[in-house]
């Protein structure tokens, strides 16, 4: 039973480091988990297992979610370590740490496992449950105000989720079942009148964990107070997990024929996604809220490609895999400058080039992965979009969609050059990095480029199998 | 006997839209309590034993005893008795909380006109009272009135999913999981902790982080 192990492994590697209390062992665990992940997953999609669980299942659509977070984990449990060393991090502190960040994985395995939306709900409320000591970790005034607000937000958000999921079991009457295969194959005795009244509640409700504007406040101050690490899995994984209750929801809604009511309302928030990051990526003083407001934009695009139906799924899939590579090379990188120069206000950082030419040149490329230049994958997939836009006739949105996405390059590009260009500036803490530091970075933006510049046949596969 | 439960518990909010003092606020939420636990017992012809048994400890001793202590203690520690800034006046709040009112009603009439399966009253003080719960969170300053407000929208969603307890009991333990999640956290670890940190608990001090 691969599924079980690969679900139930962490809860193990959970307990190891409740009871022994040791940092070498706790270390040693957040290496191990992903390694684990990742072989099942191979195990599962070489074939070699078919045995599914009645609420946890790998399909086709999932198993690239699923590879992701291992893709993303892998590199995040090494940026931990630099972390640890950096910061010079107690014993005590270190295993909280990676005990948390075990079981935020083991929470996002969950949802992203699930069969069932009141399962796939728990398991994203455990997300919140789990990853709010992580955004506190530094205990800043500044993180218990990022962290009330993250808590509170997602709290609201995820009763929201529950009545989405009231109005669901009342428009499934006659059926009787929460199963997302027993909702889509039996969509027509869905009532459409429950339908629509209980989606908006779980876009909105997901939505906001997806980082979905209007209910994207959390984002910036979570993602710009949370350790490095943790800021990457945040924006590379948790948003792609709620992403996809989300996905799964609106496929019900597409079987029972109401897809002309929800995938505009989802274009709508992506496009709202995008309109937010233009407007503050320009008055943005810190640089990690910046990358947070470009995963806010990112969600937009991939909430966009995706509302465009059948035309758009795969440019969103694309999108929403490379996003995920590219941000966590750019959040690990941002912590290097943190590690380098002590702050995260734009005005006090400068000639990061002259100062650190390995991590000045990872930022300037993670940048270029990220605003989708090519060889980037994200270029191929927002051309995609924008050619759909322009299918569909929606010029108008595809004027939008152009002019966002220009300010927004501008707007980082901005950043980016002012903060690598010129002498060094005096804020240092006379750290340095050095090549293992920057290691999973660079890992993360080779794959990225192979995939722009010749998809390999099995990430191709995998973007390709998410039927939805 | 159960419609004039329901009644009361839409009572309780528009007192609760009105009110500023947090001792009343807690009183009602203990109060609502109360009412959710008298309705779990009416209804039991259509629950099996196990589920109210189940959900009679839930409402009875969480939502009616436990959260109105914590809320107690957490209040006794706090300087400020009331929530003085609210960000409009009274007066308004009135209106808003009738037209919260008819608004719900309208939807509970307008949906049951064309489903005949819902209970107009139940579906409408429900809709009415978690959109009052929304309004208390939005406008009210306070860090704890903000707590308080999500205590009382999740009484109402509670309400909400009794509707469906018989045909799903398996919703309304997720929703009870949802009160277990919000006590942990809340209580446990941040209102305590953002006391000793902030000395007076308004959001005004938590706009450091903003672009």
């Amino acid at each position: 039973m691969t599924i079980m192990l690969i679900l139930l492994f962490p809860l193990f590697l959970a307990i190891l480091n409740i009871v022994f209390k040791s940092g070498r062992l706790s270390k040693l665990t957040l290496l191990l988990h992903p390694v684990v992940l990742l072989t099942g997953l191979t195990y599962i999609y070489s074939g070699y297992d078919h045995r599914q669980l009645e609420y946890f299942a790998v399909d086709s659509t999932n198993i690239l979610f699923l590879f992701l977070l291992g893709a993303i984990y892998l590199p995040v449990s090494f940026a931990s370590m630099v972390f640890f060393k950096k910061e010079n991090i107690k014993e005590k502190e270190v295993v909280f740490y990676d005990l948390m960040m075990i079981l935020f994985v083991f929470a996002m395995t969950g949802a992203i496992l699930s069969t069932h939306l009141g399962m796939f709900w728990v398991f994203i409320e455990l997300t919140t449950l789990a990853s709010a000591p992580l955004i506190y970790f530094e205990k800043r005034k500044g993180s218990l105000e990022a962290t009330w607000k993250y808590v509170f937000i997602c709290s609201v958000s995820i009763a929201l989720a529950f009545i989405g999921i009231i109005f669901f079991t009342l428009a499934g009457k006659n059926i009787n079942s929460l199963f997302f295969a027993d909702l889509v194959s039996k969509a027509d005795e869905l009532s459409p009148f429950w339908l629509k009244f209980a989606f908006p509640f779980i876009l909105a409700g997901f939505g906001t964990k997806a980082g979905l504007a209007p209910m994207h406040a959390w984002l910036p101050d979570a993602h710009s107070e949370a350790p490095a690490p943790v800021s990457a899995l945040l924006s590379g994984m948790l948003l792609n997990s709620a992403f996809l209750g989300i996905m799964r929801v609106d496929n019900v809604m597409t079987a029972a024929g109401l897809d002309s009511y929800s995938k505009p309302l989802l274009g709508l928030s992506g496009f709202l996604s995008i309109f937010v990051c233009a407007v503050y990526i320009l008055k943005v003083k810190n640089y990690k809220r910046m990358l947070a407001y470009s995963s806010i934009e990112n969600m937009g695009i991939i909430a966009i490609g995706f509302s465009l139906g059948k035309g758009g799924i795969f440019a969103a899939m694309l999108h929403l895999a490379g996003h995920s590579f590219a941000k966590t090379a750019f959040f690990l990188t941002s912590g290097n400058i943190v590690v380098l120069y002590g702050t995260k206000l734009i005005e006090n950082v400068k000639g990061i080039l002259v100062k650190n030419p390995k991590v000045g040149w990872t930022w300037i490329v993670s940048f270029l992965m990220i605003t989708a230049i090519p060889p980037s994958p994200l270029f191929v997939s927002e051309f995609m979009i924008v050619f759909e836009l322009i299918n569909e006739e929606k010029y108008f949105q595809a004027v939008i969609f152009f002019l966002c996405v220009t300010i927004i390059i501008f707007g980082m590009g901005k950043v980016v050059i002012k903060l690598c260009s010129g002498e060094p500036s005096e804020h240092s803490t006379g750290e340095d990095i050095t090549f293992i530091d920057i290691l999973p970075q660079v890992v993360l933006i080779i794959i990225l480029i192979i995939a722009g510049i010749n998809m390999p046949d099995f990430f191709y596969a995998l973007i390709q199998g998410v039927k939805i | 006997m159960k419609d004039f439960l329901l009644i009361l518990f839409g009572l309780t909010m528009v007192y609760l839209a009105l009110t500023s003092r947090y001792k009343a606020y807690i009183q009602m939420i203990g109060v609502q309590g109360l009412i959710l636990f008298l309705l779990v017992i009416s209804d039991y012809e259509s629950l099996d034993l196990s589920s109210i048994i189940f959900l009679s400890f839930e409402t009875l001793f969480f939502k009616a005893l436990l959260i109105p202590f914590l809320l107690f203690t957490v209040l006794k520690k706090s300087p400020v008795t009331r929530d003085s800034g609210a960000d409009i006046p009274q007066f308004y709040s009135i209106v808003v909380e009738t037209m919260i009112f008819i608004a719900g009603f309208w939807i509970a009439s307008w949906s049951s006109s064309l489903h005949t399966d819902i209970k107009p009253l139940f579906f409408g003080i429900s809709i009415a009272t978690i959109l009052t719960a929304l309004f208390i969170i939005v406008t009210r300053k306070r860090i704890l009135t903000h707590v308080m407000g999500y205590m009382i929208l999740e009484n109402s969603i509670f309400l909400l999913s009794l509707s469906i307890a018989s045909e799903m009991p398996f919703v309304v333990n997720l929703g009870v999981l949802l009160d277990i999640f919000i006590a942990v956290f809340v209580f446990g670890l941040f209102v305590v902790r953002i006391q000793s940190t902030f000395d007076d608990m308004t959001i005004d001090q938590l706009s450091n982080l903003r672009d």
